[in-house]
């Protein structure tokens, strides 16, 4: 009973967002997998521009694959993590999807003052928007924390500068080698032309 | 020369003669089959119809096509989502079942056309239809592959058809299913309906059905391009979605 229960979540966030419907009209009938290991799930894009989880028997026309910490890259809102999915088959229908499911946002405002009326309903989604920006900015001050005590305590983490500084001496010492290594060539072709005379 | 013959139910008839006694089958229960869907299958059999036709991919302005309609609940469910502007037909081969539904559709203030016909020789011409539909009625037809032919017929290309029925449930489940068929259901048709011998070919009809797969290959053979099918409550219904392509 999961298929029903997420096609109708899928198309109640497709009519809040009816953008979208316009936009996946044209993809009528073709279903997109997509692979976020170890899960994967298939979705149908409906004649009239709606979504729909595939049936059993679904051949997709696209497959989206996403490394799971890409996922939650993605999930974070970094959009340079958008290059790392990889799109198989119709990738244009791919491209769609992915962008429509990125694109979407759910108005649990307008769906709670179905249920408990307009003024409670924007109260309460105030709140909730108030108590998840305190538990990004609590999250971020966390990690900087943490990343301070195993920079500078406890050290396991380097830090930024020291990492390009290594990179650049690497660098240095290719470069060096490098010519060492043609220096020695042309001793070694000198000393063989020396010989032979 | 002999006879050609069919299944009905676990019992085997002559071809002719399972037409007249599905037909009796339906009359018999036509007053109380929605009580009867409700009971037997604890309202499911309403998500199972909404789903359906949330699938569908039917917008307003479509024609749909709805096969052994009788009750009318899909009909009523796709004329909200076709609108003033599209058009739904509600078919039953079974004068008494069309009734009840004409009659339901019309109160609840639902005006579609309601016709009596076989669903083998649709009166319908070519591409004619976006969706069409046929729920738990396609087991009872005599040859369904000459109906699902003339479902393809009347669709558009890239129209669809949808096939809601009972099919074959997840294994583990079947003895308790095959207990609650042949004994808990006509019971039920008795005390309900008063009338178990319907409720008992029911249950058989829907054990002499085609599974998921050979129902999937028979749409594929009737024409269309390309079949996908949901197991509904671990397979004790499917959905089957065919396009014509």
């Amino acid at each position: 009973m999961l298929k029903p229960i997420l096609t109708r979540l899928l198309n109640h966030l497709i009519h809040q967002n009816s953008w979208a419907k316009t936009q996946l009209k044209q993809f009528g009938g073709k279903a997109v997998r997509f692979n976020i290991p170890p899960v994967s799930a298939t979705l149908a894009v409906l004649e009239d521009g709606g979504l729909a989880m595939a049936g059993d028997a679904a051949e997709p026309d696209a497959i989206v694959t996403i490394p799971f910490p890409v996922a939650l890259r993605l999930l974070a809102n970094d959009e340079s993590a958008t290059t790392l999915a990889t799109l198989e088959g119709d990738t244009e229908l791919a491209a769609a999807l992915t962008k429509v499911l990125r694109g979407m946002q759910w108005e649990y405002e307008e769906d709670l003052s179905k249920l408990i009326g307009d003024v409670p309903a924007h109260q309460l989604a105030e709140f909730g928007r108030k108590a998840s920006a305190e538990v990004k900015k609590q999250s971020i001050n966390l990690a900087e924390m943490l990343t301070e005590y195993w920079q500078e305590e406890q050290p396991m983490i380097a830090k930024k500068r020291h990492v390009e500084q290594f990179v650049k001496e690497v660098d240095t010492l290719r470069d060096d080698t490098e010519r060492l290594g043609k220096r020695l060539e042309k001793l070694e072709t000198k000393l063989k032309a020396e010989n032979n005379s | 020369m002999s006879e050609k013959t069919t299944h009905f139910g676990f019992q085997t008839v002559g071809e002719n003669e399972k037409a007249r006694k599905v037909g009796e089958v339906f009359h018999s229960v036509a007053r109380k089959y929605d009580l009867m869907n409700d009971v037997m299958s604890a309202g499911m059999h309403r998500s199972w119809k909404r789903f359906a036709v949330e699938v569908s991919g039917v917008s307003e302005g479509d024609r749909v096509l709805d096969i052994a309609g009788g009750s009318g609940d899909l009909s009523r469910l796709f004329a909200s989502k076709v609108g003033s502007t599209g058009e739904v037909v509600l078919t039953d081969i079974n004068a008494s079942m069309l009734a009840v539904g004409r009659d339901r559709l019309i109160d609840d203030g639902v005006s579609v056309p309601a016709l009596q016909c076989d669903a083998e020789k649709l009166p319908f011409t070519d591409h004619y239809f976006d969706c069409v539909m046929v729920a738990f009625g396609l087991r009872n037809m005599t040859h369904k592959d000459k109906a699902l032919a003339e479902m393809q017929r009347v669709l558009k290309v890239g129209g669809r058809l949808l096939v809601l029925e009972f099919s074959q449930i997840w294994k583990p489940l079947a003895p308790l299913y095959d207990a609650y068929s042949f004994k808990l259901l006509p019971l039920m048709g008795k005390l309900f309906a008063k009338d178990a011998n319907s409720y008992q070919y029911l249950a058989e009809s829907i054990r002499m059905h085609p599974d998921q797969e050979t129902l999937k290959q028979m749409i594929l053979d009737a024409g269309f391009g390309k079949v996908d099918y949901y197991n509904l409550s671990a397979g004790a219904v499917a959905l089957h979605k065919g396009w014509k392509i």
